[in-house]
C-alpha cells in the first residue's frame, strides 16, 4: 500500500517538475542545451524510477500472495500509531520559527525546549528548567559574543 | 620523488601546533558525536561548516574529517552498551557486543573495538597513502564528459545499493538531482524553480538538507521512541578493559581482514560502512572453527566489523579527494564542505595544494593515536554522554540545528527548510526510501549538470562524446550494470534453481 503511494507521489512529482521547466523562459545563445535540457531528462530519470517501482510492487505483491498462501504474516504496513505525535512537534517546532525572530533566541528557544523536555523528560522540573534557560542563554552569548554568529536579540536588550 | 617530499611536507603541516588542536578537536567531536545517538557525523559535519566558515580551509577540513572518521569509534561503544548503533555502521558491533557485555565482558568489546579501529584505521590512511597519487594522476586526463559519467555511476551505485528497493533509490538519488536545480542556473542566468522566493536564486544549501534529513530527522524518530517507551538504558562497563591472550589470538586475524574488507568496500562507490562491517561479520562467522557463537557474544564478531568500518572511511576519502567524486552520503556532505571553502578536491587539488591534502591525510594518522587513548583509557568519560536524559538531547539537537542553520544566511527560511527535510527524512525512513543517495545527488546535481552541458558544447551538441572513449564507455556500462543488476538477478537466480531441480 505505502509502495503505491510512493509511486502516485512519484508520478505527480514528475508532472509538476515537467510542467515546471516549461515555464522557464528560454534565450538560447551560445549554449546548445539552455537550462531545460537536464531538468527534461530528470523528468525523464524520475519516470523510470516510477517504472521500476511499478516492477517491483508486482513482484513483491506475487510474493505475498505465494506467502498468504502458505499462512505467513506479510510484514507490510510498518506505520504506527503516533504519528500524530510527530505531527505535534512539527508543529511545535514551527511555532518556534515564527517567534525565533520576533521574540528573540533566548526566549523562543528557552519555551521551545522547556515544553518539550517538560513532555518528554517527564517530572524532572528542575532539570528541564535549568537546562532550557541554561542552554539558551549561554549559546546565545557564546555564539553572538566569542564565534561572531548573529543570532536576532528580539525584545530583550542584548 | 616529488610526491615524497610532498607527503613529508604534509607531516610538518599536520604537526603544526594549530592544526595538532584541530585535529584533537575534531576527533574528539567525533567521538561525542558517535557516541551520542540522534545525531551522525554528516549532520555534525554540515552544522558545523557555517560556524567555522572564514576559518584557514587546511585546518577546517582537518578539524570536520577528523570527525567523520571519529564517530565510527564512538558508534562502537553505544553499539556495545545499548545495542543501538550511535552510528550507522555500527550495527553488526550491536549483535555480539551487546551480548558480550551482557555476559560481563563490555570492557573486552570496547578494547576490541578500539584497538581493531585503530589498527585497520591506519591500514585505510596507509591504503589512501599509496592509491591517491596514481589514481589523482590518471584522473588528470579525465574530461567533462568522464565526469559526467563517473558521477552518473558513483550516483547509481549508490541508488541500488544502499537501500532494500532500488527503485526507490533511484527516486531519491533524481530527487536530490531535482532540488539541486533549483536556483540561478549558471550558465544561461535563468533562475529556475524559485517559486517566487527570493532566498531560492542562490539554490538549496546542502547544509540545511544535511541537517534536516540527518539531524531532525533523527529527533523525531527519537521522541516517537521515548514515548513508545522503547529507548533503552546503558549498561554499565564490567570486565577488565583489555583483552586476554586468547581474545587476542581470536581477534588480530578479524582485524586485518576487516581493515583490508572496509578499505575496498570504502573504495567502491555505493557500498559503504554499513556493507563492509556486514561483509567483515559474515567473512568472519565463514571462516571461524565455531560459528555458532557468532550471534552470542563472539569477539571476532565485534573485532572484524569494527575494523571494517574504520578502514571504510579512509577508503571513502580516496574517490572523494583523487577525483573529486563521493562515493556515498557523509562524503558527499565532506565535498560540499570543501566547496564551502572554496577548494575543490581532484587530481588538480594535488598539484596545486599538496600541502592541504597531504596535511589532511597525514593529520588522520595523528587523530587515529589521539582516538585510540580518548576510546580506551579516557572511554569512562564518553560512557556518561549515554545516560543524558535522552528527553533533553533530542530537544537540544533541534535548537543546536536551529543555530547552525541560521548562521548560514540569519535567515528563517533556511530554519523552515530545516523542519521540512526533517519531516521529509523522517516520512521517508517509514517509508523505507534511502536519504544517502538524495544527500549524493544534490552536492553532485549543479557540477554534474555543468560537466554534462561543457561536453554538450565541446561536441558541438552531439551525443556521441559520451560513447567515444574507452573509459566513458566503460563507466556508462557499469552505470546501467548497477542498475539493471537488481532486476535481472532475481530472474537468473530462478533459471539458475530450475536448472538444479531438473
Amino acid at each position: 500500500m505505502a509502495d503505491r503511494i510512493i509511486l502516485a507521489c512519484t508520478v505527480v512529482l514528475a508532472g509538476v517538475y515537467f510542467w515546471a521547466t516549461a515555464q522557464i523562459p528560454t534565450l538560447e545563445l551560445g549554449d546548445p542545451l539552455g537550462p531545460k535540457a537536464f531538468p527534461r531528462m530528470l523528468g525523464v530519470g524520475l519516470l523510470l524510477g516510477a517504472v521500476m517501482l511499478l516492477v517491483e510492487i508486482i513482484r513483491n505483491s506475487a510474493k505475498a500472495r505465494l506467502s498468504a498462501d502458505k499462512g505467513e504474516v506479510s510484514d507490510e504496513p510498518k506505520w504506527d500509531k503516533h504519528h500524530w505525535l510527530v505531527v505535534a512537534i512539527a508543529v511545535w517546532t514551527a511555532v518556534y520559527i515564527i517567534a525565533f525572530e520576533p521574540l528573540g533566541f533566548i526566549l523562543s528557544t528557552a519555551s521551545y525546549l522547556l515544553a518539550l523536555t517538560v513532555a518528554f523528560n517527564r517530572k524532572r522540573w528542575l532539570m528541564n528548567m535549568l537546562t532550557s534557560v541554561l542552554f539558551a542563554v549561554i549559546s546565545y552569548f557564546m555564539f553572538t559574543k566569542l564565534l561572531g554568529v548573529n543570532l536576532p536579540p528580539g525584545i530583550l536588550p542584548f | 620523488m616529488e610526491t615524497l617530499t610532498h607527503i613529508l611536507n604534509g607531516f610538518v603541516v599536520c604537526m603544526q601546533p594549530m592544526n595538532l588542536w584541530y585535529t584533537f578537536l575534531g576527533v574528539l567531536m567525533g567521538t561525542i558525536i558517535g557516541v551520542l545517538p540522534g545525531i551522525g557525523p554528516s549532520a555534525g559535519i554540515a552544522l558545523l561548516i557555517p560556524i567555522t566558515y572564514g576559518m584557514n580551509p587546511t585546518s577546517a577540513l582537518i578539524m570536520l574529517c577528523g570527525i567523520y572518521y571519529g564517530a565510527k569509534y564512538g558508534g562502537s561503544t553505544t553499539a556495545i552498551l545499548i545495542r543501538t548503533p550511535g552510528e550507522a555502521a555500527s550495527v553488526m558491533t550491536s549483535i555480539d557486543g551487546y551480548e558480550m557485555a551482557r555476559k560481563g565482558r563490555a570492557g573486552a568489546a570496547l578494547a576490541v573495538s578500539a584497538i581493531g579501529s585503530f589498527i585497520a584505521g591506519t591500514i585505510g590512511v596507509i591504503g589512501l597513502t599509496l592509491f591517491a597519487v596514481p589514481l589523482a594522476s590518471m584522473a588528470l586526463k579525465f574530461g567533462p564528459a568522464e565526469y559526467f559519467t563517473l558521477m552518473l555511476f558513483a550516483m547509481t551505485a549508490v541508488s541500488t545499493l544502499t537501500g532494500e528497493s532500488p527503485a526507490k533509490g533511484v527516486i531519491a538519488t533524481i530527487f536530490g538531482l531535482m532540488i539541486a536545480t533549483i536556483g540561478i542556473d549558471l550558465q544561461s542566468g535563468q533562475a529556475r524553480y524559485t517559486m517566487g522566493i527570493p532566498e531560492f536564486q542562490d539554490g538549496v544549501g546542502f547544509v540545511v538538507v544535511v541537517v534536516g534529513l540527518f539531524a531532525m530527522a533523527e529527533v523525531f524518530r527519537g521522541l516517537e521512541d521515548i514515548y513508545r517507551g522503547t529507548s533503552a538504558k546503558a549498561m554499565k562497563i564490567t570486565g577488565k578493559l583489555w583483552l586476554t591472550k586468547e581474545e587476542w589470538q581470536r581477534s588480530i586475524g578479524p582485524i586485518w581482514r576487516g581493515g583490508i574488507i572496509g578499505f575496498v568496500i570504502g573504495v567502491l562507490p555505493g557500498a559503504g560502512g554499513t556493507i563492509a562491517s556486514i561483509m567483515s561479520y559474515t567473512t568472519e562467522k565463514r571462516m571461524s572453527k565455531h560459528p555458532e557463537e557468532f550471534g552470542h557474544g563472539a569477539i571476532e564478531g565485534v573485532a572484524g566489523p569494527e575494523s571494517a568500518n574504520n578502514s571504510d572511511t579512509a577508503g571513502a576519502l580516496v574517490p572523494l579527494l583523487t577525483l573529486g567524486v563521493p562515493g556515498g552520503g557523509a562524503t558527499a556532505v565532506m565535498l560540499g564542505a570543501f566547496i564551502m571553502y572554496g577548494v575543490q578536491p581532484g587530481p588538480l587539488l594535488f598539484q596545486n595544494r599538496p600541502d592541504l591534502v597531504w596535511g589532511l591525510i597525514n593529520s588522520m594518522y595523528v587523530g587515529n593515536i589521539m582516538l585510540v587513548i580518548l576510546n580506551l583509557p579516557l572511554i569512562g568519560l564518553f560512557v556518561r554522554l549515554l545516560y543524558i536524559p535522552v528527553g533533553i538531547l533530542y530537544p537540544l539537537i533541534v535548537a543546536i540545528s536551529v543555530i547552525g542553520a541560521y548562521a548560514i544566511n540569519g535567515s528563517t527560511v533556511d530554519l523552515w527548510l530545516i523542519l521540512i527535510f526533517g519531516v521529509i527524512g523522517y516520512v521517508f525512513n517509514k517509508l523505507d526510501i534511502p536519504v544517502a543517495p538524495l544527500v549524493l545527488s544534490l552536492v553532485l546535481g549543479g557540477i554534474m549538470e555543468q560537466s554534462f552541458r561543457q561536453a554538450m558544447t565541446i561536441s558541438g551538441g552531439e551525443l556521441k562524446i559520451f560513447y567515444n572513449s574507452g573509459i566513458t564507455v566503460t563507466l556508462l556500462a557499469m552505470s546501467v550494470i548497477s542498475v539493471a543488476l537488481p532486476f535481472v538477478m532475481p530472474m537468473l537466480r530462478k533459471l539458475g534453481s530450475k536448472g538444479d531441480e531438473s
